[in-house]
């Protein structure tokens, strides 16, 4: 069995040394929290979370199967945690249930903040405005976009964190993708 | 070849083509503009989001999930000290109880003193003298306190006391959780 770098800071945690939790915790926590905060929108509840994420591993590290990679196991935590946080929040629950959204009504303008002149843009400008957009997109598509490209993971982890099959995971960033597209040509984005 | 679908030009694009396919849809692309547009702007769309904006977490964040994370845990040291503060309240309240100041074994010692190595012997006298005091005040306090719980005021005061003096124990302890509490919430 290989032990990559995680495992070796997993392995110190449980022989108590707390400096080793610290760097694992510096390792994820901006990853975590950019994940975090684009699903739920909201800095405060995204802080809690964050912090709640990182407790709940600390207290079941103990149960961790070191024949599976520390990420994706933390990752699925931290994707149920959220996950579990938006079905409670009654706000939310509706573009997280509902399949037959259109990409118009998607990115109504009530829900995404426009701005005017998109062909004087800088790519930065561009960059931060896709990002944008991604926030507003329905939470089936938003998680898989952000376990795609904020946590760097591949189709067979994200599968295995939202327990989706690969195919449904391609069609639905797409169909994320399709849409940010369709936006970018509406609001005239330089390609 | 006729035009391309999307899914098409972005299974192109994330490679998860077969090479075959690659071929024909790149030699696509070089003589249809529409999908050449349509392909620079999902390739434009792909690099955008492999450079994600990172939000940056609060500095405090780690620090604080690692005092929450830790105040939680048993501390062990604490625990020892806890068990040695109740041996050394148990010893003392024996010592007192039975008034082992005048036992055999303590006078036997005190005699032998001359034969003993001298900084035993001061730490027996500092320990006996500490011991005498603390008798001397347990027996006035339980003294002072049959005298006052023989009287209906002096029975009310002592009440008051206890009660007062619970209150405050609990007001204090309960302003120490609120402030934990406190540090852990923004």
């Amino acid at each position: 069995m290989i032990v990559d770098e995680d495992q070796v800071l997993i392995k110190k945690t449980l022989q108590g040394e707390k400096k080793a939790f610290e760097e694992l915790m510096r390792k994820y926590e901006k990853r975590i929290f950019s994940f975090v905060i684009r699903m739920v929108r909201n800095e405060e509840v995204a802080i809690d979370l964050t912090q709640d994420f990182f407790i709940k591993i600390f207290t079941v590290l103990d149960k961790y199967n070191f024949e599976f990679k520390f990420s994706t196991w933390a990752y699925r935590i931290c994707y149920n945690l959220v996950i579990d946080h938006i079905r409670k929040n009654q706000s939310q629950v509706n573009s997280l249930d509902d399949d037959s959204i259109s990409s118009k009504e998607m990115l109504s303008s009530e829900n995404v903040i426009r701005h005017d002149g998109f062909n004087n843009l800088s790519q930065e400008e561009t960059r931060l405005y896709i990002w944008q957009m991604v926030e507003n997109i329905p939470t089936k598509f938003r998680e898989l976009i952000l376990l795609r490209y904020v946590q760097e993971l591949k189709y067979e982890e994200i599968a295995e964190i939202t327990e989706l099959p690969v195919g449904t995971i391609k069609n639905r960033i797409f169909k994320a993708k399709e849409i940010l597209k369709k936006e970018m040509e509406k609001d005239g984005l330089p390609a | 070849m006729a035009c391309l679908p999307d899914h098409k030009i972005l299974a192109y694009l994330d490679d998860e083509i077969t090479s075959i396919e690659q071929s024909l849809i790149r030699d696509h692309l070089l003589i249809c503009p529409g999908c050449r547009q349509k392909a620079d702007r999902y390739a434009q769309l792909h690099k955008i989001l492999a450079q994600p904006v990172n939000s940056e977490p609060p500095a405090w964040l780690v620090p604080q999930i690692m005092k929450r994370i830790y105040a939680e845990t048993p501390h062990y040291t604490a625990i020892a000290a806890l068990i040695a503060a109740s041996f050394i309240f148990f010893v003392t309240w024996i010592y007192i109880y039975f008034d082992f100041s005048s036992s055999s074994l303590i006078q036997a010692l005190r005699l032998t003193s001359d034969s003993t190595a001298s900084w035993l012997v001061n730490i027996i006298k500092t320990i006996s003298v500490i011991y005498t005091f603390v008798q001397a005040a347990f027996k006035a306090s339980h003294a002072f306190l049959s005298m006052l719980l023989n009287t209906l005021p002096g029975t009310t005061l002592v009440i008051a006391f206890v009660l007062t003096f619970s209150g405050l124990l609990l007001f204090a302890t309960k302003r120490w959780l609120l402030k934990k509490a406190g540090a852990v919430k923004k």
